[in-house]
């Protein structure tokens, strides 16, 4: 396999990977979104317990994430659907292993995800500053610790399937808990690459919000600027931590010269984000082109980190061996009624994002 | 022939079925009220914006609430969940269900964007909007919401009747499936009936309003009731469709499904006379405790309608292609010659616990090919079942196992494995010894071979004139 990623592999094998690489583009971004932001507002929380801050003191950051987020923990779940499925297809059997390897931690994730989720809608209460102290702070705590435990749990679930070689011994075990040198570097540098995407996001949000008449303090931009560069600072030193607990097969595959435009389309995304953040960091507000430019290398990168974590997927399971899997899969019906569908669908999303700006009397 | 082994995980004394029954049954309960509440939304937004009923508009917002709270956040998790479980239950059947229907699946999911947007839309500015664009978006939200039903029932109706996918291997073929329309029109029934129940006590939870309102609001939200006149002729025609031998084991061939079927029916029956008689009729007031109760009802009824779809499809996942435990009817043959975990790559947990190898090769044919529907003592357990057999009884019973039991696939081992399996359960009925013996007379494993060969790889369930031929009926 000589030719750019995808195009050395097969026809079915091409058309899976791609529709789940911009399916799982799409979930990162809400699922970025919701996991720095419920970070965010943990550490919002805890700061405003300690200083004794009222809740009408919190900056809009905090009023934004807070209002949006049980909208995008359900818009990331939703968005997880069709990736979930796609890698069924691409990849059955470890994906159906390492989920039953984990079983009792794998399941778990429902219920805390369940609570995660009720816990967010808590935060929106108006009366929650007259709540004890330890509520308080659970309600701003638990839906960030709640989601990192479903996004650790995934990891571990991913580099689990990528080690056939370890499977009957840790299923021997009946260990509850999958245990790597790079778990840990791997899920942090996740973590860490989500908060530029939160931060953009909101920096999207306030923006909107300033053009509806409501004020946004300089500083919420200046500060979601520089939280978003020492998180890249963090990521890059998550990244030198993962490669170096990495197994041989990661590095090769991933530095390998077929994913080679992917690398460098995520290096140019990272100093096109990193110039934007800079401009919006110095200066506190934010112009269109910092915007833009940040948005463009934020895609940029996501997409390109996306395809490199998949060539090491790609490398410790053959995807050629499963070839004939995936032509079989092709050979059903369905695809242009998916297709058809996905375009009025979205037609119709839109019209519904259509009806609310032109029917909301007062803002949003 | 390659069968692909998956890891099994031992549920103690519980099935593994009641795990996905249980997490199944909230899923079901909780979609359904999703889909009928959109359906009841839109009929309050007409009655509201018409004129015809002014407090229907404080209902609407106070309902949506709920809908949102319970339909997106337990629905969505739950919805994703059950293919986690699925895959803990029978990887293969799940596995073989997204080969066969994924881009049904990936247009139920252009579905489930719509319904969470529109949704969302309607929470979040709905009280901002004019009646028009409120109704559309709630009409927008059903809409999705109902087609999400309409991929998905597809998709479990050829479970139980795949149809013309057994001959044409066609995705349309197998979705419009014989029970396809019964299934779809019940369910919608369904769900239309749980919306206005949840309805009731969402109404009984209202502040500030005063009971002439709530009496107004409950008696509009029991008209859709009417509906459940539907389920009767929807139930007959369900049942009219399926498989004879299913249809037997609801209708008397086996008392489990029949209790439950009776359940979900008497249930149903009680819900709708009460619905009739003394909401629609009388226009007697219900309060929030009874109208719990009867939404409890329906959970039952639900709860034993799905038990009863799970369980007729028996011996089959997928009926004539993948039998409960996940073998394909073709594979049995291949199995019998090589032997079923001959290929196995899972060691047991608690291998030291055995008393000898062959009593460690019967307690892996156990998880291989058991362990699915039957735990060794505890629910639905071997020991039970086998208890009163003698050991020669043991190996005839299970060598000839679709005989036994019509709604059992058949053994799908050699003589060698199935002797060890009847040593497992010899050995756990005489509380695990420490040392057992051997038993590798060879006149006994012909004489298993012998039964094995008369029962032949097929099962012994009835097929349908426009159902493929079940091989070796």
């Amino acid at each position: 396999m000589d030719a750019v990623f995808p195009f050395g592999l097969s026809g079915p094998t091409i058309g899976y990977l791609v529709l789940y690489l911009f399916t799982l583009v799409i979930h990162v971004v809400f699922m970025n979104y919701v996991l720095a932001g419920s970070a965010y507002l943990a550490v919002s929380s805890i700061r405003k317990e300690i200083a004794g801050v009222g809740k009408g003191d919190e900056s809009q950051t905090s009023r934004a994430l807070c209002d949006w987020m049980p909208f995008a923990l359900s818009a990331a779940i939703t968005a997880g659907v069709a990736p979930l499925l796609f890698v069924q297809i691409l990849y059955k059997r470890p994906f159906y292993t390492a989920n039953l390897l984990l079983f009792h931690r794998w399941m778990s994730i429902l219920p805390v995800l369940i609570i995660g989720f009720f816990l967010l809608y808590l935060l929106k209460a108006r009366n929650l500053s007259m709540w004890p102290r330890g509520i308080r702070v659970l309600v701003g705590v638990g839906p960030f610790l709640c989601i990192a435990y479903t996004g650790y749990a995934w990891t571990e679930n991913h580099v689990l399937s990528l080690r056939e070689a370890e499977w009957p011994a840790f299923y021997a075990a009946g260990n509850m808990w999958f245990q790597a040198m790079e778990l840990l570097p791997r899920f942090l540098l996740w973590a860490f690459g989500a908060i530029p995407t939160m931060c953009l996001l909101v920096v999207w949000q306030l923006r909107f919000l300033e053009r509806r008449g409501q004020a946004v303090s300089v500083g919420d931009y200046a500060r979601l600027a520089r939280i978003a560069l020492a998180s890249l600072v963090c990521a890059a030193v998550c990244a030198v931590w993962y490669f170096a607990a990495r197994t041989e097969g990661t590095s090769q595959s991933a530095t390998a010269s077929v994913y080679r435009p992917y690398a460098v389309l995520f290096g140019f995304g990272l100093i096109l984000e990193t110039w934007g953040w800079i401009t919006i960091a110095g200066r506190g507000d934010t112009r269109p082109l910092s915007r833009w430019v940040i948005t463009v290398g934020l895609m940029a990168s996501i997409v390109g980190a996306t395809v490199l974590r998949e060539s090491i997927r790609i490398a410790a399971v053959d995807i050629s061996a499963m070839r004939q899997l995936h032509e079989k899969a092709a050979s059903v019906g369905g695809l242009p009624v998916f297709l058809g569908f996905f375009v009025i669908n979205a037609v119709l999303i839109a019209w519904c994002f259509r009806i609310v700006r032109r029917g909301v009397k007062a803002p949003v | 022939m390659s069968v692909p082994y998956y890891p099994v995980n031992d549920f103690g004394p519980l099935m593994h079925g009641m795990i996905i029954g249980g997490l199944g049954i909230l899923h079901v309960f909780v979609a359904q009220f999703a889909i009928g509440g959109g359906m009841l939304l839109c009929y309050f937004q007409w009655l509201a914006q018409t004129g015809r009923l002014p407090v229907a508009r404080h209902f609407l917002d106070s309902y949506f609430k709920a809908l949102i709270l319970i339909g997106f956040v337990i629905g969505a998790v739950t919805g994703v969940a059950m293919w986690f479980t699925t895959i803990q239950i029978s990887p293969r059947t799940i596995g073989m269900m997204v080969d066969e229907f994924h881009w049904v699946w990936a247009t139920e999911w252009t579905f489930f964007c719509l319904e969470v947007v529109a949704g969302y839309a309607f929470y979040r500015c709905g009280s901002r909007l004019s009646d028009a664009a409120r109704m559309t978006l709630l009409v927008l939200y059903t809409f999705a919401a109902w087609m999400s039903l309409f991929w998905i029932n597809g998709i479990l109706s050829w479970q139980l009747t795949p149809g013309g996918w057994t001959q044409s291997q066609g995705v349309w073929s197998g979705f419009f499936n014989p029970s396809f329309f019964p299934s779809l029109l019940f369910r919608t029934v369904v769900s239309i009936t749980i919306a206005g129940l949840a309805a009731c006590v969402v109404i009984n939870t209202m502040t500030p309003l005063e009971r002439a309102a709530r009496a107004a609001l409950i008696h509009h939200a029991a008209r859709p009731l009417q509906f459940m006149a539907a389920m009767p002729i929807l139930g007959v025609w369900f049942l009219w469709v399926i498989p004879p031998d299913s249809r037997s084991w609801v209708l008397g061939g086996s008392a489990v499904m029949t209790i439950f079927m009776g359940l979900a029916v008497g249930a149903s029956l009680m819900i709708g006379l009460y619905a009739t008689v003394g909401l629609l009729r009388q226009k007697l007031y219900i309060n929030g405790a009874t109208a719990t109760l009867l939404t409890a009802l329906a959970l039952g009824a639900t709860a034993g309608g799905e038990f009863v779809r799970e369980g007729v499809r028996k011996p089959f996942t997928i009926r004539h292609e993948l039998f409960s435990n996940s073998i394909r009817a073709e594979e049995v043959a291949a199995l019998r010659f090589a032997g079923s975990v001959t290929a196995d790559p899972y060691p047991l947990r608690d291998a030291a616990e055995y008393a000898n190898d062959q009593v460690r090769l019967g307690a892996k044919v156990f998880r291989f090919q058991c362990a699915v529907c039957h735990t060794l003592d505890g629910m639905n357990g071997l020991l039970h079942l086998s208890g009163s057999w003698t050991t020669q009884q043991k190996r005839l019973n299970i060598a000839k196992l679709q005989y036994t039991k019509a709604c059992m696939p058949p053994f799908s081992g050699n003589a060698v494995e199935l002797e060890a399996l009847v040593q497992l359960l010899e050995w756990t009925s005489a509380d695990r010894p420490a040392s057992w013996t051997l038993s590798s007379d060879p006149k006994t494993l012909k004489e298993i071979d012998a039964w094995l060969d008369e029962a032949g790889p097929h099962p012994r369930v009835r097929a349908r004139a426009n159902e493929a031929p079940v091989r070796g009926n």
